[in-house]
Order: structure tokens, then C-alpha cells, then sequence
């Protein structure tokens, strides 16, 4: 067990490398020149140059590499190269919360709606509960984020007047101004995951209800009830842990779009402003951390189903 | 008899007639699969036809602005006085197209990779999958709008874009299958009487993947459709003058108070199009009897 | 040159038009104007001494003389918090006035900052920081007076050490990007901890109501020095430390702006609110939602976008209050386009007319209807232009070349022109590839549906982000540019910066061995354009401006489209008084909620 931990570890540090080299070398070959665009009514070649000497952006872009790496691991993740030239971590801590609070909440929304729908669904299969259950994960499943979130906006923030239609209100401001602001892109963010779990849970649970000691469970005349609670959902757990993995990928793609019609500046948000601006080092910064939080929870989910499914074993 | 001819004998053998039957009995006994087959031929039929039926030229403007459906606008006009039903016919083309090309590209280079590094193993397979797991350490959707942004806006580099994203769905699956079925006794009866790699894989290993692969790539083109969306809304979606649903979509997003039919028709076109397309997805996975696929982001 | 809010009476007719007059009357060798040192000086300029400094600074607009005609009204009560919304922007990125690079930006520096002076929408240039001054009978030689006892929003005093730390910081290239700004300053000498001394290199008409100005200026916007080294750039940069009306206590990038009362402040009665708060929204349909829903109460930012002002104007609880803006939107045509080219613009109108590649470019202009443009791209809003000049300039706008002009739409000629250069009905002329911002895509639209539907021309949109359209644009590697300028308030700014052979944005990044010039050059356009930026005498100047502006326009610099108007919006219950209602600025001190 501890010696698959290290070696996933260490393949993931790898990984990272790879995604922040890679990241690196890409954003450097996009076209726009950030500086020229900065100062465009400056409009002085003198000045920008003088720009890009003070941000380093004229020596070689391998000095700028190691210089950047160097950096990197002593906890400086370097400047924005706009406006005041904010540090990338601080760019990244502001947006991070947002973000993670935008996801759990999304996440919490998502199960509330799936683990009963997909009980439910399971267990009443092909009625007319399990129709309905399965016709609104499908439709979850193929409305865009964006649109949910902007028919949110329309319904519920600018005709019902019932929450706010757009930003962020950290949690230090109270609890139910952070709560209300984001309500709506929670709902939007959980949505399509929601019908993901939801089916999931659904698939899973019917395969173990074929099972031969979910059949000796019911032989020795436990109720629907009881079986389904003790000993069948435990178990259909387990293929909603894998999707539970990739959760973070569903809820950061899921966010990119949902945080830009909701004004949240999250870490999708920086990451496709900073992509857009040509920002290199808070684009470096936003991958590295998107990537690192998104390999961290693939790993808890490898360890997870070594904890609840006694039968994977990874020591191969 | 030649050694050739024997072992084509011993692969399985696929039952063409009955398949096909059973197939429609699902596809009948199946009402959502029926009603998805039906919707998406219509969306089909427009998508090929669209030029010819749609009652306007979708480009055209006037100055008849946000106008609510009539008979000559069954569905109104657009911000810009374009026809929106016009607008939506000839934008099936295009989304249906970047979905199903964008698929078939992810497969076909994702299926390659992943029965090459399935089949050889050793360094090859190492590399192949260092770099799905670089792949896989990203959100599909970040990897489709970070490379629009480094190769710029327009169908072809939106088409590159979104493959890339898929492209490791295929492939993990692609050599998943491949390791389980390398060890069988057919594959290994083929390879000790000498036949190329490359006809191994193609008639004797391929096959037996194609069922989950079919899967994966039906749920690929609804999720390729909502990507087109995504990006058109970020703005890094095709030319601007193309009309995709996504683009329509993401254009009418100022308007949508003023005239909600501007976002409702083309967002239930994308709603309707990945419904049908999951539908038979979903068909397919219970008549090919394939495990759960994982819903990729 | 109209305002849709306000009905002139004759009276108030006759009062501009004489106060015109009289701001321009003054001998142009003259250093002081015509003033007289007793007018300059002072803790507050006479209205009359303003206008006319503005004026020979070339920033005199109709939208300053209109401002005294309205009364400016009862005030509402002190206190409250007033929520904003910053329009089309994600992230407010910086707040020093040393990297401030849009009007956004000082928007809300304006309400943090000050400087040695501050105009006010009446143009009674007043005093900020400083007390009073006298000048010097050259002109050259400025005294300023600095007020006692201010204090900045960290306690450190305010003293004639911050003027020079301010000076010195903006003259330094490496530290901001405004020190051409401050270039005619010869010196700057502290007398005693409360009086400073300049001396400039030559008489400056806009050295007070520009040089000195606390927002559009940006040079001389005092910061502190102390909070500045121990803030450190980037910190100070998104909470700068002032001695304003209100001080930043947050400022979360991309979030909110908050800016509480500074109870400090040197005038006691100002400013009202206790809190402001700005968020910067980038999309429209939140960004109405949030007015709508009372979330925010007043937009500031960047303009809003068109399809949004009917929807507002029509809301019982909004005020929509317009004005013409200083700006121009073009469409820029690439005289080095093999089906467009024009290698020498020098010839006379009348040779240039029987050139193909200009034939080409003409009609490109002239098959552009403005009117539809607008109607169609801009809901209604905004004035045809014909060149780089805009209405806000007043006295330099000639609305007459909306006729004059050989751009003026006419769709017959346009076809005949283009069939001349030999593309009847737009045959054998290539696609065109016509660059734009995201944010411009939907009114590009139509402009390259009118050059399809009118001359038979393929048209391929392409949205390119800021950063790299500049790259293009700069680069000369395009067909087409859908592209403009805002905030331009003096004649310099429309022509010096876009219509010479020199102009900052004329093919800055060309390969010049291949393309002698950018996008346009013409000699005796160079020449007029010098001579008028030296030209005191304001009719000789316009009568220059207006030739200069006109040949450009002739001789296609580029096919000119609008003017964009300032716009306004705030909730009923906003007291925004109309001394406050500077074109551009966002000033909230004397703002009141109802």
C-alpha cells in the first residue's frame, strides 16, 4: 500500500513537471505581445522596452524557464505582468476559495439531487419514477452550463428578485451573503453533474441488486428497505467514487464557463483571463495548481478504493 | 487449407443477420432510444439539407430586429434582423459536423495510440501513457480552450482543439481492451504461426474493442457539441459569421430578456441533439452489454 | 452638435456662444492668453479665465459650456453605501496613477487621489491639493500655495515632499508610463514644507487643467511616499494611499473595489456617502440584471454596451443621462492590400481618384450607410463620422463634412467606383479578412454585411484578443481592422496620435524596408497637423484642423464609422449632481442617496 502511495506520488510530481514545462513552452509561442497591448497608448517603443527589461520578458526563454523554476521552489510563483503587478499567489489564494466554494457547493447540490433520484430509480426500476429520474439526468446531461446559469440569471435574480444575479461574497462577509450569491452558479456548476452521479448511482445499484448475495440476503428475508440501505448501496458506491475522481475536472470545466457568466473571479476565471491576456506567469501559476488539485484528487480516489473495495490491490 | 484461412476460423464470429435484428428490436422496444433515432435523423436531414430548407438565408439582415415568432419567421428574428429558424437549420450543419468530426478524429488517433502502446507494452507504452496521464491530468475542456487560444479561433483549430481533449478517452480504453484480449488463446495462435502485428490487431484485436469504443464515442459527440458551446461562449469558437448553435447562443446572451426565444430555440436544438444522441448511447451500451463508461468532462 | 437631455433657450444660446468667443480671444504669442498674471493665479479660476485656458489648450468642449446651464440640484442626505457596477471590464488591474492606462481605472482614482487641481463639471478649474498660485509673467514660472494640515488616508502628512517624490517618480520611464506628461518641466523646487515652484520649458496652456489635473492627468496625482515603500508597488497599486474624498480598505482583484468616507478630508462637508462599493462586471445581460435587481445602483466603467440603453432609458428607476463622447470607430482599409493599394496618398485628390487600388478603397468607404450602421450595430446611438475629430471637441467638430465628405454613403457611385477598378459587382475581388476584439464582433457583423450586400465583397471576421490585434494592427498584417480611440479631448489626440506619418499607431511594428508608411501619409497632412498642435489662435487652428481632418477623410485614411456617446446610467434613488458630471469621470464625493 505505501510503496503504491509513493510511487503515485512521485509519478504525479512528474506529471506536474511535465504540465508546467509543457505550459510553459506552449505560452510562449502564442502570438499578442502583452507589453505592446499594455502600452498602447504609451505608445513609446522606449517605454516598452523598458517594460519588458523590468519584467524580465527580454532574456532568453530558457533563462526565463530556470529563473521561473528556481523561483518556483521557493514558494514565488512571480508577478502578474499587468496593472500593479500582483504576486500569482495572491491571485491564486483570493481566486481558490471562490472556486472550492463554488465546487462543494456544487457538489453538495449534486448529491442531494442524485442519491435519491438514483435510489430511487434503481430500485423502482423501468416505472414510471425511474422514467421521469432518468429522462431529468439526460436532460442535465445536454444543457450547456452557460445557458442554465444565464436562464438562473433571467428567472431568479432579475425577475423573482430573490438572490443576487452576480459576484462573490466571502464567507467573512456572513454566512448568507456568501450563500446567496452563490446559490444560482452552484446550481448551474451541479446540475450536469448531479445526472452524472445520479446514473451512476442508478447503473451501479442495479448490478448489485443481481448480485448473488444480494439474492441470499433477500432468501434470508431481510426487507427491500434494509437491503438496499446495508448492503446494496454501499457497494454501488463504488463506481460513484471514480466519477467522484474526476468531480474536480467536471466542476473546474464546469466552473470556467459558470464563473464568466456569474462575474466570480475564481480559477477558471483567471485561468481564461489570464490565457486571453497573455499573463504568463499567473497562467503558469493557475495550470500548476488547477493540475496539482486535479492529480490530488485522483490519488484520493485510487486510495479510497483500496479502503472500501478490499479486492483492488495495487502492489503489482 | 493455409495457415491464414485457419486462424480467420477461429476468430468469433460476428453474427451479422441476427445483429442487425436485434438491434431494431432495442431500438424499438426502446422508446427514448426510438424518439433520440428520430430527432437526431431530423437534425440529420437539416444538416445535410439545410442550404435548401431553411426559408432564409441565414446571413441576410434587416432591420426587422428581435421580431416574435410569425408565419414569416416562425421562430423570429435574430439582433441583428437575421431569421433565427434559418439560423439554427444551417447551424445544425456545422455543430453536428465539429461534434462527429472532432469524434472521429479523437478515435481514430485515440484508438491507434492506445492499441499500440496496449499491444507492443514496454517503452513504447510507457511514453503513450506519460503523456495521457499528462492529458489526464487536465480538464478536458481547459486543455480545448487553452489550445484555441494558442492557435487561434476558426473551425479547423476548434476541430484540432477539441479531438486533442478526447483523444485520451480513446486511447485508455482502446488499451485497456487490448491487454485483456492480447492473452487470448486466438491472438496468441495467430502470433505463433507468424501473422504481422498489424493484421493482429486489425482483424483479430480491433474488433473486439469496438463495442465500448462505439460507446464512448456516441457519448463523445454530445460532449464535443456542449464544448462547441462552451467555447463560442468564451468566445473561442469558429468564425464569427458561421452560425453554430453555440455561436447563435452565445450572441443572443445580451438579448435573451428583451426576446427569450433568442436563447431558448438554439439552446434546445444543443439540448434536443445531445438528449437524442445519449438516448442511443444508452441503447447501445445495453444491447452491446458494455460496462458503464466513464462521462469524461 | 446636440445633447438629447437638455433644451437650450436662446438666452443660454447666446451666453455660450459669447463665452465661446470670449475663451478664445486672446493673442496666440501670448504666454498668459491674454489673462493677465491676476486671472491665472489664484486658489480658484474664474469660469471665464478656465474656458479660456482650455481652450488654448485645446480642450474646450460644448459639453463644458453646457454644464452651467443646468442648476445643480438640491442634495440629498449624507451617509448610506452606494454599490457599483464597472462595465465590460473583468478586473480593475491597478489603481496607480504611475500604470493607470484606462479611463476606468481613474474613474475610480479620481475618488482616491488628488492632485495640485481638479476641474469640475461647472469648469471652475479649482484648487485640490493646492491653496493657490501665481504665475510668472512669461508663463513659465508657477508658485503653488499647498493646503495645511492634509493628512493621507495612513496619518503621514501631506508636504511639498510628496509634490517632488510624485515628480520624480513620473518622470521616470522605468516607473511610469506617463512621464512624456510631464516633459515640459524644466524644474521643480520645494520653497518651504507648503509652497512648490516650477519652471517649464515653454509656455503650457494645459499645464493646469491637464499636467496638474488629478484623473486624466495621472502625472502629477499625488502618492504617498511612505505608504508606497512600505506597501511596496503591487500593493499599493490595488489599494493606493491618498489624500482623496474616500480611501480603498479592499480590494480584491476581479472582485470588488471598496472605498470607504475618509473622514480626514481637507473639506469637511464632502464627501457624503460612507461606502462605495465597485464591482467589475464584464457582461452585459449580468451587468443589467444587477441594475435591474437594485444589486448595483450606478455604471461606471466602459461604455455600455448599445443594445442596453433603450432597455435602461425605458426603466421608470433609472436615469439615463447622455452626452457626446470623445471618441471615433473606424474601419481601417490596408492601403499595402494588392486590391487596395495606394503607395503614395501625396497626389491630388483628383489623381488618386483614378488609381484601381484607391478607386477600391473609396468604395469601401462610400458603400458604408452609417445611418443603417447605427441604426442597425448601435441601436440608434451615436454620430456618423467621417473622421478622426469627434463631436465632444466642439468648437474643432465640423459637422458639415458629414456632406462634404468624398466618404459620404452613396451606393450608386460606390458599385460604379468599384466596377471602375475593375471588380463589377465584386467580381475577381478577393476575401477579405477583417480583424476585431470579441467584445466589437457583433456590430463588425454588420459592417461586413453591408460591404457583402452592397459592393458583393467576402468578408472572414476574425475576433482576436486585444493583445494580439495590436500585434496585427501595428504589424500591418491585415485586410481590414474594425479599430478606434476613446478619450480623446483635444485635436492632438485625433490627429497628431493617428493621422501623421509619425502617429504612435500609424504601422508602429511595419517592416519598413517593405512599407515606407502605415496606414496613411500625406505630407501636407503631416505639416497642417504640426502647425496646428503650435497654433494658439483658435480659428486658424480650426480652420486647420478642420483641412487636416477633411483631406484625411477625402483621401480615405481609413473608412471612418461613429462617434460614440458618454453614457451615464444610475438608479433613480442616486443623486448624482450635475456639478459632479465631468465627461469621462465617475466623481461620487458629492454624490447622495435618496
Amino acid at each position: 500500500m505505501s510503496r503504491f502511495l509513493i510511487r503515485r506520488v512521485i509519478g504525479s510530481v512528474i506529471v506536474m513537471w511535465a504540465v508546467a514545462t509543457l505550459v510553459f513552452f506552449m505560452l510562449r509561442i502564442v502570438p499578442g505581445d502583452p507589453i505592446a497591448a499594455m502600452l498602447f497608448d504609451a505608445g513609446d517603443a522606449a517605454a516598452v522596452e523598458a517594460l519588458r527589461h523590468k519584467l524580465g520578458l527580454d532574456a532568453p526563454i530558457y533563462v526565463q524557464y530556470f529563473k521561473w523554476f528556481w523561483l518556483m521552489f521557493h514558494g514565488d510563483l512571480g508577478n502578474s505582468i499587468y496593472g500593479s503587478h500582483v504576486p500569482v499567489s495572491q491571485a491564486i489564494a483570493e481566486a481558490l476559495p471562490r472556486t472550492l466554494s463554488l465546487a462543494s457547493l456544487g457538489f453538495i447540490i449534486a448529491l442531494a439531487i442524485a442519491v435519491p433520484a438514483g435510489l430511487i430509480a434503481a430500485t423502482r426500476r423501468n416505472s414510471m419514477l425511474d422514467n421521469v429520474v432518468s429522462f431529468g439526468a439526460f436532460l442535465g446531461l445536454s444543457m450547456p452550463e452557460f445557458w442554465l446559469g444565464i436562464l438562473l440569471i433571467i428567472v431568479f435574480a432579475a425577475g423573482l428578485k430573490w438572490l443576487p444575479a452576480i459576484g462573490y461574497a466571502p464567507l467573512s462577509e456572513g454566512f448568507w451573503p456568501w450563500l446567496s450569491h452563490l446559490i444560482l452558479p452552484a446550481i448551474a456548476v451541479g446540475t450536469t453533474f448531479s445526472a452524472i452521479i445520479a446514473r451512476n448511482i442508478r447503473s451501479g445499484m442495479l448490478e448489485v441488486l443481481k448480485t448473488d448475495y444480494i439474492r441470499v440476503a433477500r432468501a434470508k428475508g431481510l426487507t427491500g428497505t434494509a437491503i438496499i440501505l446495508r448492503h446494496a448501496f454501499p457497494n454501488a458506491l463504488i463506481p460513484v467514487i471514480t466519477v467522484v475522481g474526476i468531480a474536480f475536472a467536471l466542476l473546474m470545466a464546469g466552473a470556467v464557463v459558470v464563473e464568466n457568466v456569474f462575474a466570480i473571479k475564481g480559477l477558471g476565471r483567471l485561468l481564461i483571463q489570464s490565457i486571453l491576456n497573455r499573463d504568463y506567469p499567473t497562467v503558469q501559476g493557475a495550470v500548476l495548481v488547477v493540475s496539482t488539485i486535479f492529480i490530488l484528487c485522483n490519488l484520493v480516489v485510487d486510495v479510497l478504493y483500496t479502503m472500501i473495495d478490499p479486492r483492488i490491490r495495487y502492489d503489482t | 487449407m493455409t495457415d491464414q484461412a485457419l486462424i480467420d476460423t477461429l476468430e468469433p464470429l460476428p453474427q451479422r443477420q441476427s445483429t442487425w435484428r436485434r438491434l431494431r428490436g432495442v431500438f424499438l422496444r426502446d422508446r427514448k432510444a426510438l424518439f433520440g433515432v428520430i430527432v437526431l435523423s431530423l437534425f440529420l436531414i437539416a444538416a445535410v439539407f439545410g442550404p435548401w430548407i431553411a426559408p432564409y438565408d441565414p446571413n441576410a439582415m434587416a432591420f426587422d430586429m428581435m421580431l416574435p415568432s410569425s408565419w414569416a419567421h416562425p421562430l423570429g428574428t435574430d439582433d441583428l434582423g437575421r431569421d433565427l429558424l434559418s439560423r439554427i437549420i444551417v447551424g445544425t450543419q456545422v455543430s453536428l459536423f465539429i461534434g462527429i468530426v472532432t469524434v472521429a478524429i479523437a478515435l481514430v488517433a485515440g484508438v491507434t495510440l492506445g492499441v499500440l502502446a496496449g499491444y507492443f507494452g514496454g517503452w513504447l507504452d510507457h511514453i503513450i501513457m506519460r503523456y495521457i496521464d499528462l492529458q489526464w491530468a487536465f480538464p478536458n475542456f481547459i486543455i480545448a480552450v487553452y489550445l484555441v487560444a494558442v492557435f487561434g479561433t476558426g473551425l479547423s483549430n476548434l476541430i484540432v482543439a477539441i479531438s486533442l481533449a478526447f483523444l485520451d478517452d480513446f486511447a485508455r480504453i482502446a488499451r485497456g481492451m487490448v491487454l485483456s484480449i492480447k492473452e487470448e488463446q486466438y491472438v496468441a495462435a495467430a502470433r505463433t504461426v507468424g501473422v504481422s502485428h498489424f493484421r493482429i490487431m486489425w482483424r483479430h484485436i480491433l474488433p473486439n474493442a469496438v463495442a465500448p469504443i462505439i460507446v464512448q464515442a456516441t457519448v463523445s459527440v454530445s460532449y464535443a457539441i456542449l464544448a462547441e458551446a462552451g467555447l463560442s461562449f468564451l468566445g473561442l469558437g469558429v468564425e464569427p459569421t458561421t452560425p453554430t448553435w453555440g455561436l447563435i447562443l452565445s450572441d443572443a446572451r445580451s438579448f435573451i430578456s428583451r426576446d427569450w426565444g433568442l436563447g431558448i430555440y438554439p439552446g434546445l436544438a444543443i439540448m434536443l441533439t445531445v438528449l437524442s444522441i445519449n438516448f442511443i448511447g444508452d441503447a447501445l451500451r445495453d444491447f452491446l452489454d458494455v460496462r458503464e463508461v466513464k462521462d469524461a468532462a | 452638435m446636440t445633447s438629447q437631455h437638455t433644451r437650450l433657450t436662446s438666452a443660454d444660446e447666446a451666453r455660450i456662444r459669447a463665452e465661446f468667443d470670449d475663451a478664445y480671444d486672446f493673442d496666440p504669442k501670448d504666454p498668459l492668453f491674454g489673462l493677465g498674471r491676476a486671472a491665472m493665479c489664484g486658489p480658484r479660476l474664474e469660469r471665464r479665465t478656465v474656458l479660456r485656458l482650455l481652450a488654448a489648450a485645446g480642450l474646450l468642449t460644448s459639453g463644458h459650456l453646457m454644464g452651467a446651464v443646468r442648476p445643480a440640484r438640491a442634495e440629498g442626505k449624507a451617509g448610506g453605501t452606494l454599490t457599483c457596477g464597472w462595465a465590460g471590464v473583468g478586473e480593475i488591474v491597478t489603481l496607480d496613477p504611475a500604470q493607470i492606462n484606462q479611463v476606468l481605472q481613474f474613474q475610480i482614482s479620481s475618488n482616491v487621489l488628488s492632485g495640485l487641481t481638479h476641474i469640475n463639471a461647472e469648469l471652475i478649474a479649482q484648487g485640490d491639493l493646492a491653496e493657490s498660485w501665481t504665475v510668472s509673467d512669461d508663463g513659465t514660472e508657477y508658485t503653488f500655495k499647498l493646503r495645511q494640515g492634509v493628512r493621507f488616508h495612513n496619518g503621514d502628512p501631506f508636504t511639498a515632499d510628496d509634490v517632488l517624490f510624485t515628480y520624480k517618480r513620473s518622470s521616470d520611464p522605468q516607473k511610469s508610463i506617463h512621464s512624456a506628461v510631464v516633459a515640459n518641466i524644466a524644474g521643480l523646487d520645494k520653497v518651504d514644507d507648503h509652497t512648490v515652484h516650477f519652471k517649464l520649458k515653454a509656455p503650457q496652456a494645459s499645464f493646469l487643467p491637464k499636467v496638474l489635473e488629478r484623473a486624466s492627468g495621472r502625472a502629477m496625482t499625488i502618492v504617498c511616499k511612505g505608504a508606497l515603500e512600505k506597501m511596496g508597488e503591487s500593493a499599493y497599486g490595488l489599494a493606493p494611499v491618498g489624500t482623496g474624498p474616500f480611501k480603498v480598505t479592499q480590494h480584491q482583484l476581479g472582485q470588488a473595489v471598496v472605498l470607504e468616507r475618509n473622514t480626514e478630508y481637507y473639506d469637511k462637508d464632502r464627501p457624503k456617502l460612507d461606502k462605495v462599493v465597485i464591482q467589475p462586471i464584464i457582461d452585459a445581460e449580468p451587468l443589467a440584471a444587477a441594475i435591474e435587481a437594485g444589486d448595483i445602483k450606478l455604471i461606471g466603467g466602459n461604455p455600455i454596451a448599445p443594445e442596453l440603453i433603450d432597455r435602461f432609458a425605458a426603466n421608470g428607476d433609472l436615469v439615463v443621462d447622455e452626452t457626446p463622447g470623445p471618441t471615433f470607430q473606424a474601419l481601417w482599409v490596408n492601403p499595402w492590400h494588392e486590391n487596395m493599394k495606394v503607395t503614395d496618398f501625396n497626389k491630388p485628390l483628383e489623381e488618386l481618384m483614378k488609381e484601381k487600388g484607391f478607386m477600391a478603397r473609396l468604395a469601401i468607404a462610400k458603400a458604408i450607410d452609417r445611418h443603417a450602421y447605427l441604426k442597425q450595430a448601435q441601436f440608434g446611438r451615436g454620430t456618423p463620422a467621417f473622421g478622426t475629430v469627434n463631436p465632444a471637441m466642439g468648437h474643432y467638430f465640423d459637422p458639415s463634412l458629414a456632406d462634404s465628405s468624398n466618404q459620404k454613403f452613396d451606393l450608386a457611385k460606390a458599385k460604379q467606383l468599384f466596377a471602375d477598378a475593375g471588380y463589377p459587382d465584386g467580381k475577381g475581388f478577393p476575401k477579405l479578412r477583417l480583424l476585431t476584439t470579441p467584445s466589437n464582433k457583433r456590430e463588425t457583423e454588420v459592417v461586413a454585411n453591408q460591404l457583402k450586400q452592397n459592393l458583393n465583397i467576402d468578408v472572414a471576421i476574425e475576433t482576436k484578443d486585444f493583445p494580439v490585434l495590436i500585434e496585427d494592427f501595428d504589424g500591418m498584417n491585415w485586410d481590414l481592422v474594425r479599430l478606434g480611440s476613446g478619450g480623446d479631448y483635444d485635436p492632438d489626440d485625433a490627429l497628431v496620435d493617428w493621422m501623421q506619418t509619425t502617429s504612435k499607431f500609424n504601422g508602429r511594428l511595419r517592416d519598413k524596408s517593405k512599407y515606407p508608411f502605415g496606414f496613411f501619409s500625406d505630407k501636407d497632412v503631416d505639416a497642417l497637423i504640426s502647425k496646428q498642435s503650435a497654433t494658439a489662435d483658435v480659428d486658424k487652428r480650426r480652420e486647420m484642423v478642420v483641412k487636416a481632418n477633411k483631406t484625411t477623410s477625402d483621401k480615405v485614411a481609413s473608412a471612418f464609422l461613429f462617434h460614440q456617446p458618454d453614457i451615464l446610467v444610475h438608479h433613480k434613488s442616486v443623486n448624482f449632481p450635475k456639478e459632479s458630471r465631468i465627461p469621462g469621470l465617475v466623481d461620487l464625493d458629492r454624490v447622495t442617496l435618496a
